[in-house]
This record gives structure tokens, sequence and C-alpha cells, in this order.
């Protein structure tokens, strides 16, 4: 029987383009293939594991660190959600002090230190904030970390300038570590032609388009009633979707290390898909 | 490629300005930076600089933060706050000055608005902001006094025109800076004026207070000590006058004349004062010269020192000792301007004698220096080597003096095979301990 192989994934994507709901449904379909998860969130608002353990407000990583120290158990930082998927906040200080970016650092230390990484784990996910502002940031994607990256973005100019940008940080590591770029992961903001646009910026970015994820309300439905739509609505086309996202990335084995572009050719790629032309405008979301 | 760093004789910002603070007499820093840093940049300095020592408030008792892992993640500004006030509480000074690490300033903890909590503290509590990526330790001293400038010397409007300010060395970095301020504070008294030189022998913090008043800054380095320049003539309306540390007669006659030009003192008042120095000095120097031309002391001279001592050393050799100064290695890491002001100080010399000047900062680079600019022994018949020579340089010039079979004068910082004091090399009584310094080593083994 082949050794099982941990895979640790790391979610990037412009800030509010849905990577800790993306993370989580993924997670919560790859759950129900019979996958041991666990997920690390890295952002200090501590809000990526919200869904999977329905709200249960959870103590980070930090928190726990600077009020009780390093000795303490894994138990007081790791709580099981749905369907055991495992969840951890790294969690971090307050807006406008101290170093998130060394916090994302000194909570993968301490998850090492206490024995997260368990040897039935089938996928490790770290759900970064934003962008990678600094060199804490980019620890998930460092020499014995996550070596897939998944960046979530959509049609909208922003956020595929950020996916472009993050591109340039895991080009980077890839060139003196194992990283690869698994593919891009578009959350639809119903833009004009974007799946379209999706494909032609991830070969561009010498990658593929994982997944269209279409735009549907009944994932916001899902997120006020602290649930995962796979959870909330099992038998939904949206679940499915999802599904077929978990069972895109469990089947991947396209890894490339991207070719960012330049401001001016991601611009002419926006301007090929429609940003202009006589499209009539349609501002429903 | 990157280049490597080798020995460089100076610290980072945060060592020139403990330097700075502890030249300061009951002034008390307060570090805010992580564990460790306070007392390595003592160790280094106290040695360095000849057995500094810790003085009012440092070494050991340094107040200092001692930020660890948790600050760093969470900010440390909660953790300034408490030094900031316990030191208050225990620690019996005039002045406190909160100095900022590389670590809290990356994290970007605010210890401006944390110091401003404590503006009502019956002694003045200041930031000075001394990461170690803005500069090493000349910035250090220079942003330290700029802050006095800014922050705690006395506004005033009415000047003296006889009285000046003196700085421009920075202490611990000039292992000589006490015995040097002396030196030149007595040359000026005698050309009749009050010279502040605001850290030296007896003054007090009331000097720096009182640093307000006086109608000119002379600040001895051609490269030192800018943004403390500046903000005296900005906030204080004085002026400076830049001029390099006078070694020697020659140089402190031109000195005096700079400086009474400038404040416009009767010619008659400086000649006065120079025939009487001369008298001094050159009675000295008249005991030497039989034994300088019986037994030969001249000698070929390296030269490796800061912007400050490089120049001056480098002159008094050629023109007051008439040796040959083949090689001088400035080890300040200085800008294209700053080089070119520096090279002509090395030129007309009254000996005519030139030197090669290097800006380097790395000490192994000496050795390859002077290789590649005295010629080598290619087993010529009458090869003219590089000897007898002299080397003025730091404790880091060592191995080289010993290869080269030379003496060793310790002049600049790093300096641990001496205590020094009071020595200063300055002005004419410190151009006197230097020649009897430099004799000194060529007659030890009689």
């Amino acid at each position: 029987m082949a050794e099982k192989k941990l895979r640790q994934i790391a979610i990037y994507g412009k800030g509010g383009i849905g990577k800790s709901t993306t993370t989580q449904n993924l997670a919560a379909g790859l759950s129900e293939f019979g996958n041991n998860i666990m997920i690390v969130g890295c952002d200090p608002k501590a809000d990526s594991t919200r869904l999977l353990l329905c709200g249960l407000a959870q103590k980070t990583v930090l928190d726990t660190l600077r009020e009780s120290g390093d000795n303490i158990g894994l138990e007081l930082i790791m709580k099981q959600g749905f369907n055991k998927v495992r969840c951890v906040e790294s969690g971090g200080p307050e807006p406008g002090v101290g170093c998130a970016g060394r916090g994302i650092i000194t909570s993968i230390g301490l998850l090492e230190r206490l024995g997260a990484y368990t040897e039935d784990l089938d996928y490790v996910f770290y759900d970064v904030l934003g962008d990678v502002v600094c060199g804490g940031f980019a620890m998930p994607i460092r020499e014995g970390k996550a070596k897939e990256i998944y960046i979530v973005a959509s049609g909208e100019m922003m956020s595929l300038y950020a996916a472009n940008n993050i591109s340039k940080g895991v080009q980077k590591y890839a060139a003196k570590g194992g990283v690869r770029l698994g593919g891009i992961i578009c959350n639809s903001r119903n833009v004009d032609r974007e799946s379209e646009l999706l494909k032609a910026f991830a070969k561009e970015l010498g990658t593929q388009l994982v997944h269209f994820l279409p735009r549907d309300n009944i994932v916001q439905h899902a997120e006020i009633r602290r649930k995962t739509v796979i959870e909330y609505k099992s038998d939904s086309g949206q679940a499915n979707e999802y599904r077929a996202l978990a069972k895109e990335v469990a089947e991947n084995d396209y890894f490339t290390i991207p070719t960012p572009m330049t401001a001016d050719r991601l611009e002419e790629i926006l301007m090929e898909f429609g940003l202009m032309d006589s499209l009539k405008d349609d501002y429903r979301i | 490629m990157s280049a490597i760093i080798d020995r460089p004789r100076f610290g980072c910002p945060l060592g020139g300005a403990l330097g700075m603070i502890r030249a300061l007499p009951r002034t008390v820093p307060i570090v805010h930076a992580s564990t460790g840093c306070a007392y390595n940049i003592y160790v280094g300095m106290n040695s360095g600089a000849g057995y500094l020592g810790g003085g009012y408030c440092g070494a050991t008792s340094t107040p200092s933060s001692n930020v660890v892992e948790k600050e760093i993640v969470f900010g440390g500004e909660e953790r300034l706050r408490e030094q900031i006030a316990t030191t208050l509480e225990v620690m019996d000074g005039d002045l406190y000055v909160v100095l900022s690490g590389c670590m809290v300033e990356m994290i970007g903890d605010d210890a401006q608005s944390v110091t401003d909590n404590f503006k009502n503290a019956p002694n003045p509590v200041i930031y000075v902001s001394t990461p170690g990526f803005k500069g090493n330790s000349a910035y250090g001293y220079d942003v330290v006094l700029e802050a006095l400038a800014k922050e705690y010397v006395s506004p005033r409007k009415r000047k003296k025109a006889d009285k000046v300010n003196v700085f421009g060395l920075i202490p611990g970095g000039d292992v000589f800076y006490k015995g040097n301020l002396r030196e030149i504070k007595r040359l000026l008294n005698l050309i009749g004026l009050e010279a502040n030189t605001l850290i030296g022998e007896g003054e007090t913090l009331a000097d720096v207070k009182n640093s307000g008043d006086a109608a000119l800054n002379v600040v001895l380095s051609d490269v030192y000590a800018p943004l403390a320049a500046a903000a005296y003539e900005n906030i204080h309306n004085i002026p400076s006058l830049r001029t390099p540390l006078p070694i020697g007669y020659l140089q402190t006659e031109r000195f005096l004349r700079l400086i009474g030009g400038h404040l416009g003192i009767e010619k008659e008042i400086i000649d006065k004062a120079l025939k009487s120095e001369q008298n001094v000095y050159f009675d000295y120097f008249e005991r030497i010269s039989d034994s300088y031309n019986d037994i030969d002391f001249q000698r070929y001279g390296l030269v490796v020192a800061d912007a400050n001592y490089a120049p001056a050393i480098t002159e008094f050799i050629a023109d007051e000792l008439g040796w040959l100064p083949h090689l001088t290695v400035v080890t300040d890491e200085l800008t294209e301007r700053q080089q070119e002001l520096l090279n002509k100080r090395f030129n007309n010399y009254a000996s005519g004698v030139k030197t090669h000047i290097r800006y380097d900062s790395n000490t192994a680079s000496v050795r390859r220096h002077l290789s590649g600019s005295w010629e080598r022994n290619c087993n010529h018949r009458y090869y003219d080597s590089f000897s007898p020579a002299v080397v003025f340089g730091s404790v880091f010039e060592r191995e080289l003096a010993e290869e080269l079979q030379a003496p060793l004068l310790t002049v600049s910082f790093p300096i641990t095979n001496r205590v020094v004091f009071n020595r200063g090399y300055a002005g004419t009584s410190g151009g006197l301990a230097f020649a009897e310094d430099t004799f000194g080593l060529l007659v030890a083994g009689r």
C-alpha cells in the first residue's frame, strides 16, 4: 500500500474575495470523501473556521500563548468542527499594533511543537489573510509547509491584481523551495465573461482555472446560519459545486511555478475580456 | 553578489546614542529593544573605548524593556509604558531618554506617543528613534544631540557674542573625546571665547540646557553631527562652523585662526595665544630633536582611523614629525561628497608629502590596500620594503602591525589595549601627547 501523503495547501487571495468560505466548503467537501483535515486560520481576525465550528468562539493560538504561555495542551487551541475537520485559529494582535506576520510564524511553530500535524492527516489548509504583506504571511509556504497554493479570485480587476501580486511571492518562494501554484479558484462575482477572463488570466499566469464557483445567495444564507453550504443544504446545486471543487483539488496534478505579468499586460487582458466594448452594463449582483 | 562586512569600527545607532547618553551627567537611558541589546552594546563600547565604564546609569543598570516574542507579536507599547513608569520611580535622573532598537521599530511600536504620555513627569522624558537600519553609531550620537537641541535646550533670543558650543566628537567612538574636549576648551579660552563642550570635564546638563545662547557652534568634524548642527541652526538660530579635529601646533594654529577670524577676534589676541602655545609646544619638541637625528626616528606611516582622526594624524606625522605617511584608510562609511570633502584635507601639506587615501570600513581590506599601493618584492636586488613603519589604528590592526614588524599606536575605536582616562590628542597638548606616545613606542625596547 502506498504511503499516505499529507497535502498541505495554502489559500491566498484578495481580502473579502471569499477565501475562508471557499476553504471551509472545500474542506467540508473533502471530508465527505473520508479525508482527515485540519484548517489553520492565518488571519488576526480569527474568522477562518466559523462555518465549520458553527460560530463557536474559539481561543486563538496567540491568545492562549499570551495568557497561558506555551506549556499548554493541543485541545485548548484545536476544536473539531463539521465532519471532524480540525480547526485552529492563529489569531494575532489588535489592529494597528505588534506584528501579525510574526504572530503567524509563532503560532505555526507552536502547532508543530504541540504535535498538531499528526500522521493520520490527509490535508492541512492554511487560510491566509488578504495579501502576502510581509514574510510572516508567507510562513505557510516556506520550506516544509504548504507545497500547494490556490488563489481565490473573481473577474474583478482588483482581485486579479492581487492574485497576480501574490503570484510574485509564490514565484519567489518556488525558486528556493518546492512550493507550486495549483491553480485559480474563481469565486464568481457575476462579472461579464468572467469564466473566459479567468481562464485567460490563469493561462497567462502559467496555471489553470481549477473550478468556477457560480454566485449563489445560498452561500450567504448558510453563512448567516454559521454553516458551510454542504452542511446547510447538502443537496443544493452550490453544495455540489463545492464537492466538484473538492474533487478537482483532490485529483489535481498540475502544479506550476507562476509567471506573473506586468501591470500593463494584466490591464490588456482585462480590456480584451470586456471591461470596455459596447456591452450593456448590468449592475445586478 | 552581496558584500561582506568585516569588523567595522563603528556600532549601531543605539550604540552611538547610548555612548552619548553615557557622556551626559545624570541622564538615564530607557532602552526599548530586545533582551541583550543594551548589555551587548555596553560590552563592546566599554572595552573598545579604553575601558569607558557604564557611567551614571549604564552597563548592567541600563533600564530596558527587554522585549521578547510576546511583545513582537502583540506590540511592545504597554511594556515600554511600564518600563518608563518604573524607571522614573526607581532611577534618579535629571533627564530620561527613551531609545528604540531594531525590532520594536520594525513592528511599528509608537514609542513617541508612549513617551509623550510622560510629559508631566517631574523631569523631562524624550524619545529618540535609533533602529539599526537607520545608520551607524555616528548617526545615533547625532540624533540624540539633535533631540536635545529640539526638546531640551532652552531657547534664547540673545546670544553671547563670545560663547561657542563645541561638538562633533562621538563619545566612545572617539576614545579620547573627553581629553580632546578639554584641550579644545582651553584653546578657545586662550582667544577669549567661552567654550561650552556640552559633555566635557565638569560640565553638566545645565550646560546642555544653556547652550542656546551661543553665537556659534564649532563642529569638530567634516562629517559627523549634521542633524544636530541643523537643529541648532533652525531652532536656536546658531550657525555652525565645521573644522577638522586639530592635532599638533600647525593644525591648532589654523583652527584658532579660523574660529577667531569667523568671530572677528583681533589678530593680536590670536597671535599672542599662539605665541605662548609655541613656546610650550616646541620646547618639548626640542628635547627629542637630537635623538630624532641620532637614532633616526623617521618612519613610514600607515593610518587607519575614522573621518576625524585619519586626516589629522596623517597631516601631523607628515608635517610635524617629518614622516612618510604612505597609506591612510578612512574607516567610516561615507558618501562620495563626504569623501571629496575629506580628500581636500590631505592636500597641500607643508612637507609636500602625499599619501594614498582609501575609504573602507572592513578590517581585512587594510592589508589589501597596502599591498596594492606598495610595490611587491619580486626578488629585486635593492627592494625598498615598507619598513621601518608605525601603524596608527585600532586594535584590529594588531595582526597587520605584527606582520609588518611595526609598532602599533592605537588611536581609533576599538582600543582595548590601553586604559584611557583624560588623555587627548587634540590641540597642542594633544600633539605633544601624540608625539610622546609615538616616540615612546620607538624607544620601548631600549
